[in-house]
């Protein structure tokens, strides 16, 4: 037998944005073991949520992560209001899933670019992120803000998009799309990132599924399961299908991820004009009733689940946050033992790890 | 209020989890609440492909042993691991276990989670 090797990948490494430690142990350049090691980022943020009132909660939640905040503020007023349960204008659910999508949009733009930096494709890697910034411009540009829009209140949401805004946000949007599919293409038909990413990585459907794994992951090994099709907010008058690949490999993610962030534009633009006009925020009645509720949103990176229990005053006696992230890392410990070295950046991006998530 | 919820014991745990993982069902996680003298643990699963989840839960005294269902879903690893620092529950049998320090440090409040506790401070103090 060769002698084994232990090797710390992270907590600081070129593709992790963010801190995360993996014990690689391998032998001859081939990985026979690994454990995760994590805890750089925890902040306790559910045990302040009991603390806070519950209004308070949303700007907490919201700081779980920069990239996933918008739909973390979101639902977790979708969690709160159905304690009552209380039900929110139509046009904010429309509004709602615009943000929704522009945050998936972003994020999805924001990894592909990771996973081009990643293959040492630079100049894809600036593309993607030079229109991403666009769609960034347009959050700033409706919410006030570019990365905390700290958009959703208990009852709908804080501000309206004018007719002035909305077509700029529409301008922008086709823009965007022209641009992400002439760059997927691209993306999609190198053999440079095939050779680095078909075959890597894999985890068959039944895998997956006795997994646990969720989002993007789950749908590019043929699972058609997405949270948005419980039809939350707006999502049911829009006609949404998940999108799904079959190899579960890196390659299958990467398609996931590309196809998802231009049905995120196609579901924008069909929110856009159905979306009714009146009201965006109903004020709720009262406290939280002493009930116990389950909600399940779709991050840009998978399944986030949501639990709240009130008590009938202003603070929740538990609130509850599993991230995509968190139930999506013991599929590293399946998918890395028997690759190569040389591969494991690659594998560990594709699950789009998010550590702030993770660690709440 | 939780839709499709099964009352179980500790005992009947792993034969429940074993019917779920049997069914092809999906783990998404489970959420452990301080009771005051007791722990409620409740498991969540889904059906795959599908929308539909069920699940199930157990109130334990707080210094009673649990099985772990990591040998069944690894997936649980985690999860088993954080309620064991977060809120003193004992999980037997956990395919990893950090021993407390998964998303806790050495100097980090004891048992946060638990109701009694102090929210800051090192040892919960």
């Amino acid at each position: 037998m060769a002698p084994r090797t232990v090797a710390p990948f992270g907590p600081q490494h070129p593709v992790l944005p963010e801190p995360i430690q993996l014990k690689i142990t391998y032998e001859n350049e081939k990985v026979v073991d690994v454990v995760p090691a994590l805890g750089y980022g925890h902040r306790g943020i559910e045990k302040a949520c009991e603390l806070n009132e519950y209004p308070k909660n949303i700007h907490l939640v919201e700081r779980i992560c920069g990239i996933c905040s918008c739909i973390h503020g979101i639902s977790y007023c979708e969690t709160v209001e159905r304690l009552w349960p209380l039900e929110v204008p139509p046009r904010a659910k429309y509004l709602r899933v615009i943000y929704s999508e522009m945050s998936r949009l972003h994020s999805h733009l924001l990894w592909l670019g990771l996973l081009c930096d990643a293959l040492g494709f630079e100049s894809m890697f600036m593309q993607f992120w030079r229109i991403r910034e666009k769609v960034l411009d347009i959050l700033e540009a409706t919410s006030g803000h570019r990365v905390t829009q700290s958009i959703s209140v208990v009852g709908g949401v804080r501000r309206d998009i004018d007719a002035e805004q909305e077509k700029t946000c529409i301008k922008v949007l086709q823009e965007v799309k022209k641009e992400a599919e002439s760059l997927i293409n691209v993306l999609a038909s190198d053999p440079t990132v095939k050779a680095r990413t078909v075959g890597k990585g894999v985890l068959t459907k039944e895998q997956a599924i006795l997994l646990g794994i969720n989002g993007p992951h789950l749908r590019a090994s043929g699972v058609k399961e997405d949270s948005r099709m419980l039809g939350a907010q707006a999502y049911s008058e829009l006609g949404f299908e998940p999108i799904v690949e079959t190899a579960g490999d890196c390659y299958a993610r990467a398609l996931v991820r590309a196809r998802e962030a231009l049905q995120s534009i196609e579901l924008q633009l069909e929110a856009f004009s159905k979306m009714p006009e009146g009201e965006i925020f109903e004020r709720p009645k009262g406290r939280p009733p002493a009930n116990e509720v389950t909600y399940r949103a779709e991050q840009p990176r998978g399944e986030c689940f949501y639990y709240a229990k009130g008590n009938g005053t202003q603070h929740l006696e538990r609130f509850r946050v599993r991230t995509p992230t968190f139930a999506n890392i013991p599929s590293l410990l399946v998918m890395l033992p028997g690759c190569e070295l040389a591969d494991v950046p690659v594998i560990v991006l594709s699950i789009d790890p998010c550590i702030s998530c993770t660690e709440r | 209020m939780i839709e499709n919820l099964k009352e179980i014991t500790k005992d009947t745990l792993l034969q429940e989890v074993q019917k779920f993982a049997d069914a092809k069902a999906r783990f998404v996680t489970t959420v452990c609440s301080d009771l005051g003298d007791k722990l409620e643990v409740t498991y969540y699963f889904n059906y795959s492909p599908g929308v539909d989840m069920s699940a199930m839960r157990m109130v334990v005294d707080k210094n009673e042993e649990v099985p772990s269902i990591s040998g069944i879903y690894l997936a649980a690893v985690l999860v088993e691991n954080e309620m064991f620092e977060q809120y003193g529950l004992k999980v037997k049998g956990m395919a990893i276990d950090f021993g407390g320090l998964m998303l806790l440090a050495k100097d980090s409040p004891v048992l946060p989670m638990v109701k009694d506790k102090a929210a800051g401070g090192k040892g919960g103090e």
